[in-house]
């Protein structure tokens, strides 16, 4: 390897410490638009998971052949086949959830979390570290998209994982569902993941 | 260094004391401290209260209780995790609580107007950096929260309780009746607020008072209200006169929430433009929004998207409407 | 050979490798390869499950036909579904209508017309069920809305739709707010009168363009 973070480094960097969505604010499209409801967000991070893992994979394994100028084109030709694999796949076997995806997965493809990983790390380190690189951004793209969808999907319809968990009586605030309480559960949460690592660094809580 | 060459000298520094010349608003106005101009708003809204509580009863009792109770919590809570003392003292959560109450049906549930209260502060203004630094009135923005998640309860339709012991709670308020069979309003029910509706928009007579009142101590800049009724007036004088309909420019004037709107919620100060340009061009905005919603929308009212709407450009309008200093140059 | 011919101080930086123009070239045939390679995964990936996606698709709106036509589910292997495409005209515009025509034992068991229509905030795709004889509504499928969270899309829920099964169609249905008392009448949803009209404007379209056609091909069948 010519330097740059080991394996295991670059898995549990992209879980919390760069995390796509709350540290590095990629894939905002998906993330704002698919967490309404958990299973939807954790469909939408298994397809993200397939993808990356066998982008970074194809083109860590042919990174010494990669030269500036047709490097994107080859990212993007590797990451757009798979997101076509991922997306006939859902429709095969889970259509309902496919159908509720709609265009977010074939999106898939202009996600910049997955081209950025192809260009930080696949395009210059061996196969073995571009997977975990790949697994630790899937998940921590994962784990943002359940906490946005678990807070949406329980305020807005009273349910996790589609079964109701709050009394009948709870009034779903349906706004949590729609685009606003998307961009509203972020702004949150976002404030509450940078308040606990401010206070983790020892420095005065924001 | 000698004459010939051209010195660049230093900026000439002013020997004694400065006279600032600013336009207004002059903020560091000392006899305009936030607690006078909240106490003002308070004392500007006791005769919209006390028609809320004439028409409405112990609905409107309870409805500014909780809205009252949850924003003054929620205000020390959230300054307390800011690390501030609550401002309690200067009143703007008592009167967002209040105009949050005020915006509401007397139908609608204890958990609206709590969370609408709550939404108010945390979201509406705290989140901002507390007092003077939102972007949008906090009332409203508690207001849309809760209208957009409990559609049912706080839409046109949630207005109505048929059981209800209150006669004119029974009833469809006069926008939503207009809108969906036709039905005119009498003007005086109008104007003395017999109608259903929004606990403090009903009676145009208590919002007048209270409004020229506050216009009178310019706690209120008269020109958010005076434009926003004149694009309104504008607006619906075209409307009714390409269709004549029985609905009238005034009722548009009387009706619905315009003049609450127009004296209480529009011309807050912090979420609203500083110059007198900015204030006619942001109230004539919300006047057309207004009337723009109520006419070609879905929605019977739009007196709250349209402050909100016209809050979002508030910087904008800041921006375009500086004042040229006297004797000074247009340097943009 | 410019750089021969040219004298010796315009000479330029020559690309800063040799490799570097091999690699390029090399790299052409990388995304060619690359291409095929993925191409042919991408034709195997079809060829597998495509199949079973146009399966899905069929049965997204196949096995809803017997609940809307009153068949029980354990009985819906017993009915022969035939698709059809049936253009109306109606002033000078033609609507082409997807209907299934169900038969169980050679005997029409009803009908089953796919429909769409301006709702209040987007396009409400539904699914209407007919008697065989085409004289009342057997029941309704929503299956496409974007209706108001909480108000209009309630048109999708189980206990308004419902409403619609056993209604005539020999008369447009009417919506009314609280309280339908007459067999053509629907009850509005609260708070959500344009969505319950949108949907009786769609049925009551369906009802008047095929009523006659359908009953016409049901006689046929019958003589």
């Amino acid at each position: 390897m010519n330097g740059g973070p080991t394996a295991s480094q670059r898995f549990f960097l992209g879980i919390l410490p760069e995390n796509p969505v709350y540290r590095q604010m990629l894939g905002m499209c998906s993330t704002l638009a698919v967490t309404n409801n958990i299973q939807a967000a954790v469909t939408m991070a298994a397809a993200v998971l397939f993808v990356l893992v066998c982008a970074n994979l194809i083109i860590s394994l042919i990174r010494h052949w990669l030269t500036p100028y047709l490097r994107i084109v080859i990212f993007t030709l590797t990451i757009a086949t798979f997101v076509t694999v991922a997306d006939r796949a859902l429709a095969a076997f889970v259509y309902p959830m496919s159908k509720m995806l709609g265009p977010y997965i074939p999106l898939i493809i202009v996600n910049c979390i997955i081209i950025c990983r192809c260009e930080v790390c696949a395009a210059k380190q061996g196969p073995i570290t571009a997977v975990a690189d790949a697994a630790g951004q899937s998940l921590g793209f994962g784990l943002a998209l359940v906490s946005l969808a678990a807070v949406r999907e329980l305020l807005g319809s009273g349910m996790w994982f589609g079964s109701r968990v709050l009394p009948e009586a709870w009034p779903d605030w349906v706004i949590m569902v729609l685009p606003p309480g998307a961009f509203l559960t972020f702004g949150l949460l976002m404030g509450l993941v940078n308040w606990f690592t401010a206070r983790r660094a020892g420095k005065e809580g924001a | 260094m000698t004459d010939d060459t051209l010195q660049i000298q230093p900026a000439p520094q002013p020997s004694g004391p400065v006279t600032d010349v600013a336009p207004s608003p002059h903020l560091a106005d000392s006899g305009q401290t936030t607690r006078a101009m909240m106490v003002d708003v308070l004392v500007a809204l006791i005769p919209v209260v006390c028609s809320a509580l004439y028409f409405f009863r112990w609905h409107a009792v309870r409805q500014m209780a909780i809205c009252l109770a949850v924003c003054l919590a929620a205000e020390a809570v959230f300054s307390a995790m800011r690390g501030r003392r609550p401002p309690l003292a200067d009143g703007s959560a008592a009167v967002t609580g209040i105009i949050l109450a005020l915006s509401l049906p007397a139908t609608a549930p204890w958990y609206a107007a709590a969370i609408g209260s709550l939404v108010a502060i945390g979201i509406g203004k705290s989140i901002f950096g507390g007092l003077g630094m939102n972007l949008f009135n906090p009332a409203m923005v508690g207001r849309a929260f809760v209208m957009i998640s409990f559609a049912g309860a706080l839409g046109a339709a949630g207005y109505q309780d048929p059981q209800s012991q209150i006669d004119i709670m029974t009833r469809a308020t006069p926008l939503t009746a207009f809108q969906q069979s036709g039905v005119v309003a009498s003007l005086a029910d109008l104007f003395r607020g017999s109608t259903n509706g929004s606990l403090g928009e009903t009676s145009a007579l208590a919002c007048l008072i209270g409004g020229l009142y506050l216009c009178l101590r310019r706690t209120a800049a008269w020109r958010i209200p005076a434009s926003m009724l004149a694009a309104a007036t504008v607006i619906a004088l075209l409307d009714t006169g390409l269709s004549p309909h029985g609905w009238t420019v005034l009722h548009h004037l009387f009706g619905g929430a315009l003049l609450f709107g127009a004296f209480f919620i529009a011309t807050d100060p912090v979420s609203s433009p500083l110059t007198h340009r900015g204030q006619m061009i942001f109230g004539a905005g919300i006047g057309a929004w207004v009337m723009l919603i109520r006419i070609f929308s879905g929605y019977p009212e739009g007196v709250m998207f349209a402050v909100l709407l016209m809050n979002g450009f508030t910087p904008l309008i800041n921006r375009w409407t500086i004042p040229t200093p006297f004797g000074g140059r247009l340097n943009r | 050979m410019t750089t021969m011919s040219a004298p010796a101080a315009e000479v330029k930086a020559p690309p800063p490798k040799d490799d570097g123009r091999e690699k390029g070239s090399f790299q052409g045939w990388l995304v060619i390869l690359l291409a095929v390679v993925f191409g042919g995964l991408l034709a195997a990936v079809e060829l597998t499950l495509g199949p079973a996606i146009a399966a899905n698709k069929r049965n997204e709106t196949l096995s809803r036909i017997p609940e809307l036509i009153s068949v029980p589910a354990a009985d819906s292997q017993k009915l022969d579904i035939q698709p059809l495409a049936i253009p109306v005209t109606r002033d000078g515009k033609t609507t082409t209508y997807r209907v299934y025509r169900a038969d169980r034992d050679k005997h029409p068991a009803g009908w089953v017309i796919q429909a769409t229509g301006q709702g209040y905030a987007d396009r409400i795709e539904i699914l209407l069920g007919l008697s065989p004889d085409v004289a009342s509504i057997t029941g309704l499928f929503v299956l496409e809305q974007k209706e108001t969270p909480g108000l209009g899309n309630k048109i999708a829920a189980i206990p308004w739709r419902s409403q619609f099964n056993g209604k005539p169609t020999g008369q447009a249905l009417e919506v009314i707010k609280g309280g339908a008392t007459q067999a053509s009448q629907i009850d509005a949803i609260t708070g959500a009168t344009i969505s319950s009209r949108s949907v009786a404007a769609i049925v009551n379209r369906v009802t008047a363009d095929l009523r006659d056609r359908l009953a016409a091909e049901a006689g046929k069948e019958a003589s």
